[in-house]
């Protein structure tokens, strides 16, 4: 179901203008989440949106559009993810698509039946079995986790991995484990928590990482 | 101004001498002593005055000095003062009905109480003048001049219809000068730095730093000759042929010089940076291409400017690298503002892209870049907020020898359009009419004005505006024939609401008149300039303060009209009109839609247009920020385009932090100062006027374009 739609982005897809699909309904309940009215979907408070209207706004903008990317929520619970990509396609658009990797057997469908362009999957913690659940906030099966980002690296198609680092779930060797866990020269990004409309505040905690902090943390990930 | 000279009771001196009617017409020592004695009173001199300044006969003269005499003698006044003894004068001369005499002997200055306020408030009018001593020296004498102006300069209906806000004359305080001037610095680079009445006369820089502090200086002369802005053709282009010995850190360091010392120059006239502009090329513009360059000691290198492209280029990234850094507390330089024109050519330049890259993630990270488009042939050079000169033919033929490439704008009027709208009460005809009759106005202002300057200007070197009648090259360094007069507007957005009904914003039909609306200012334009001979253009006015001074006034002329119109929060009296042919700055649009809607209007207003993107504390992608450019450039009419972010700097700590927060983020302080652009620059929050606060509050920022704010941690 499209709980969201944003006609012009230019941070959610690197190099790209894109517009952004929003899907309802998640999987996880990371508590730092932002999105959390896109989450509870089916009994999300947000209204949902037809294609049709989306396709009528996207019309006059097609020529300045790189692409659409199309999130959540998380985007492979979807039972018509197939046919919305293809129809995005078939209007002309390149798909960019954003994942947390829980279901890796939609994610090798969408790409035997290339309809994604590009892919950005959150890997929110190193790949232990605590601390990912934790920043999950439910039971999470590692091996479907692993098995995607397997699946993405050796795909071919650009890729991103990121992860929102959280002064109360991320430590700084956490991060040197995460980055451990892809090979040399993967595309990776690490975003900073922001406190303003969580899901869980209680448990999320009040503060970001500082901008000296953070800009540390990042070059964690670039040497 | 008065002097003021009291004499205690039998303290006077038998001696005193008063000074001659000749040096002073202000006679401003009679001084009263003690009962029926006046000392150096000579009633003759109200006459000889009155006969001086004025056109009436000896007879009235010699009557109304008689009976001011009687006044004085009569004992009720304690002090006499020349000022005081004018204001009695007048005041006989309003009682003869002589108004016309009253007006021209009529005397100009501020009441205590105002410079008692002015010394210590801060003068808000241009957020770019701090608040000093040579900040109060410019207003007080602004104010003198803007006075002078309106009884002197201007005849009564224009100077009424600025004063009742029918329009508003820019730059009144600065009547004896030109408005802005755009040039090359081939000017200098060939004459050296020689100017008239200088101390001293240097000649042709033969070293890149050298040219940096001739570049300087002039700027600064040129700033205490016009009003607005000084702006600055090719620059990275004409500083190549002295670029070619140095290194790459030598190149920075120069490029770091340059920046630093126009945006340091808050030093010079009222205390106020010098409004500068750089433009700015990647590529060899194509009337450069084949021309001779100059290069160091003033003399032709052998070398034509296209075979320059390498080292111009240096230097373009070089000051993009200091843009990018910021200051030394990171915050963005406010001047001088790049301009990067983006052209046909610049596509098939070698390296485009990456410098378009390095150009928005400027504009992302500090937001100085100006994109200015130049599509098919146009050539220009911009400054100002907005202001842009077309090259027409005689100007690139002028380009062979750019030294001769100066351009002025003499003076700037604006319309206020809304309240056109209230007095045509829904009558098509009767707001076509009227707005024809304001452009009318404003041609005569600008035929007083020209006429005015032509007056300083035929007194030549030895006049006060000996600078721009230097005539280095053959002809005045003014070139008042090839001048041109602005016609701005303010409102069209709040015009459109009166009168059609609706916002430009909300729906194609109100769009479209807005179009109607600026084309036939464009078509009456047109046709006063083939009329006079004078070239008239459209601008959109930066309205810096003239969109929160004619909102002020229609709120107090036509309080329930203005209601549902004016914008801001009329509580508190934050209030204001869109500026320009700007949309609202409310209204949540696509910038995707801004720029093309916006831009519709952009080809009818010859001298100038931009649309702001806001961008708050987001910071966009570079290259989705390039593709942007790109792609306006390419499907848009859009003139101008500039990214806004904002910013918070801590006085405390010293850091300095993206959006705009009450306290520092970083140490908690309240002392913080926001900085962002408030029309056409960056400037300090602290400084706006009422008006542009309140827009400031309305903004819209696009927020969920350019900031990661809600597909991120939803997985």
């Amino acid at each position: 179901m499209i709980k969201g739609f944003l006609d012009t982005s230019m941070v959610d897809w690197p190099g790209k203008i894109c517009a952004v699909i929003f899907l309802g309904g998640c999987n996880f309940r990371c508590p730092f989440c932002h999105n959390h009215q896109l989450v509870e979907s089916p009994d999300s408070p947000l209204k949902s949106i037809t294609e049709t209207v989306i396709f009528t706004q996207l019309r006059p903008l097609q020529k300045w559009l790189g692409g659409i990317c199309v999130s959540g929520g998380e985007p492979t619970l979807f039972h018509g993810l197939i046919p919305l990509l293809t129809r995005i396609k078939e209007a002309g658009f390149a798909v960019k698509l954003d994942t947390n990797g829980s279901r890796p057997a939609v994610l090798r469908d969408l790409l035997d039946h290339e309809l994604i362009d590009m892919i950005a999957m959150d890997v929110k913690a190193p790949l232990e079995q605590k601390k990912y659940d934790r920043c999950c906030g439910t039971r999470v099966d590692l091996g479907a986790i692993q098995e995607s980002i397997e699946l993405i690296l050796g795909a071919d198609i650009s890729h991103q991995f990121r992860m929102t680092v959280v002064p109360d779930f991320h430590s700084s060797r956490d991060i040197v484990e995460w980055v451990g866990a892809f090979p040399a020269g993967t595309q990776l990004k690490l975003q900073n928590y922001n406190p303003a409309t969580v899901l869980d505040p209680e448990r999320a905690g009040k503060k970001g990482f500082s901008p000296e902090a953070f800009t540390e943390l990042e070059l964690m990930i670039t040497c | 101004m008065g002097v003021v000279m009291q004499m205690q009771s039998g303290s006077a001196k038998k001696n005193f001498n008063p000074i001659s009617a000749l040096e002073s017409t202000d006679l401003a020592l009679f001084v009263r002593t003690s009962g029926e004695d006046i000392l150096g009173w000579d009633r003759q001199r109200i006459v000889d005055a009155l006969l001086r300044e004025t056109y009436i006969d000896r007879d009235t003269a010699d009557r109304v000095s008689i009976a001011v005499e009687k006044t004085i003698q009569s004992g009720a006044v304690k002090t006499v003062t020349g000022p005081l003894i004018r204001e009695l004068v007048n005041a006989k001369l309003l009682e003869l009905g002589l108004e016309d005499a009253r007006r021209m002997h009529t005397r100009l200055g501020v009441p205590l109480y105002d410079v008692d306020q002015l010394l210590v408030q801060h003068n808000k009018e241009n957020a770019n003048v701090p608040h000093g001593p040579e900040a109060t020296n410019l207003t007080l004498a602004e104010g003198i001049k803007k006075e002078y102006a309106l009884l002197h300069v201007f005849t009564s209906d224009v100077a009424d219809a600025h004063l009742k806000g029918d329009l508003h004359l820019h730059d009144l305080g600065f009547i004896d000068r030109p408005y802005c001037s755009g040039q090359s610095l081939e000017y200098i680079k060939k004459f050296g730095l020689n100017l008239p009445h200088a101390l001293s006369m240097a000649k042709p820089a033969k070293h890149a730093e050298v040219l940096l502090a001739h570049m300087v200086k002039f700027a600064a002369a040129l700033q205490s000759h016009f009003a607005g802005a000084i702006g600055w053709d090719a620059v990275n282009l004409f500083y190549a042929p002295y670029l070619e010995e140095l290194t790459d850190k030598q190149v920075h360091q120069l490029a770091q010089m340059l920046i630093y010392e126009f945006s340091q120059q808050a030093v010079a006239r009222g205390g106020q940076a010098i409004f500068s502009d750089i433009n700015i090329y990647w590529e060899v513009p194509k009337h450069f291409e084949n021309v001779p360059a100059i290069g160091p000691g003033g003399v032709y290198t052998g070398k034509t400017y296209g075979e320059y492209e390498k080292q111009a280029q240096r230097f373009a990234w070089a000051l993009f690298e200091v843009y990018k850094e910021g200051d030394a507390a990171g915050r963005p330089f406010f001047f001088p503002k790049p301009l990067v024109h983006i052209t046909e050519k610049l596509f098939r330049t070698e390296g485009h892209q990456d410098f378009l890259n390095l150009i928005c993630e400027v504009a992302a990270q500090k937001g100085n870049t100006y994109f200015v488009f130049d599509r098919g042939d146009t050539a220009k050079i911009s400054e100002c907020c907005r202001l842009s000169f077309k090259l027409e033919a005689s100007d690139l033929e002028d380009a062979k020898e750019p030294w001769r490439m100066r351009y002025s704008a003499l003076q700037n009027v604006t319309v206020n359009l809304p309240r056109l709208g209230y007095k045509a009460n829904g009558d098509d005809t009767r707001l076509f009419t009227l707005l024809t009759d304001q452009i009318g106005l404003a041609v005569k202002a600008h035929e007083q004005k020209r006429k005015f300057i032509e007056r300083l200007m035929s007194l030549g070197k030895g006049g006060p505006l000996s600078m721009l009648a230097m005539d280095l090259d053959g002809q005045s360094y003014l070139r008042l024939h090839r001048c041109s007069y602005l016609i701005g507007m303010v409102g069209l957005n709040e015009l459109v609401k009166v009168h059609f009904g609706q916002e430009l914003h909300e729906s194609d039909e109100a769009m479209k008149f807005g179009l109607k609306v600026i084309a036939h200012m464009n078509i009456v334009c047109n046709k006063m300039a083939e009329r006079t001979g004078m070239k008239f253009v459209l601008e959109q006015t930066p309205a810096e303060s003239t969109a929160y001074r004619f909102a002020k006034l229609d709120m107090s002329h036509f309080p329930v009209e203005t209601a549902r119109v004016v914008q801001g929060d009329h509580e508190s009296g934050q209030i204001y009109y869109s500026n320009s042919t700007l949309f609202n700055v409310g209204a949540p649009m696509n910038p995707i839609r801004r720029v093309e809607q916006e831009g519709l209007l952009h080809p009818l207003i010859e001298a100038g247009s931009i649309t702001h993107v806001w961008l708050g504390e987001a910071n966009p992608d570079k290259v989705a920020l390039a593709d942007f450019v790109t792609k306006t450039f390419r499907y848009t009419q859009n003139d101008q385009i500039a990214f806004s972010p904002e910013f918070t700097s801590c006085v405390a700590c010293g850091r300095t932090a993206r959006g705009l927060t009450e306290t520092c983020r970083s140490c908690g302080s309240d002392k913080v100062e926001g900085i962002t652009r408030i029309t056409g620059y960056f400037t300090k929050i602290s400084s706006w006027n009422k008006g542009k606060l309140g827009e400031l509050h309305d903004r819209y920022r696009n927020d969920n374009c350019f900031q990661q704010n809600t597909e991120e941690v939803a997985q």
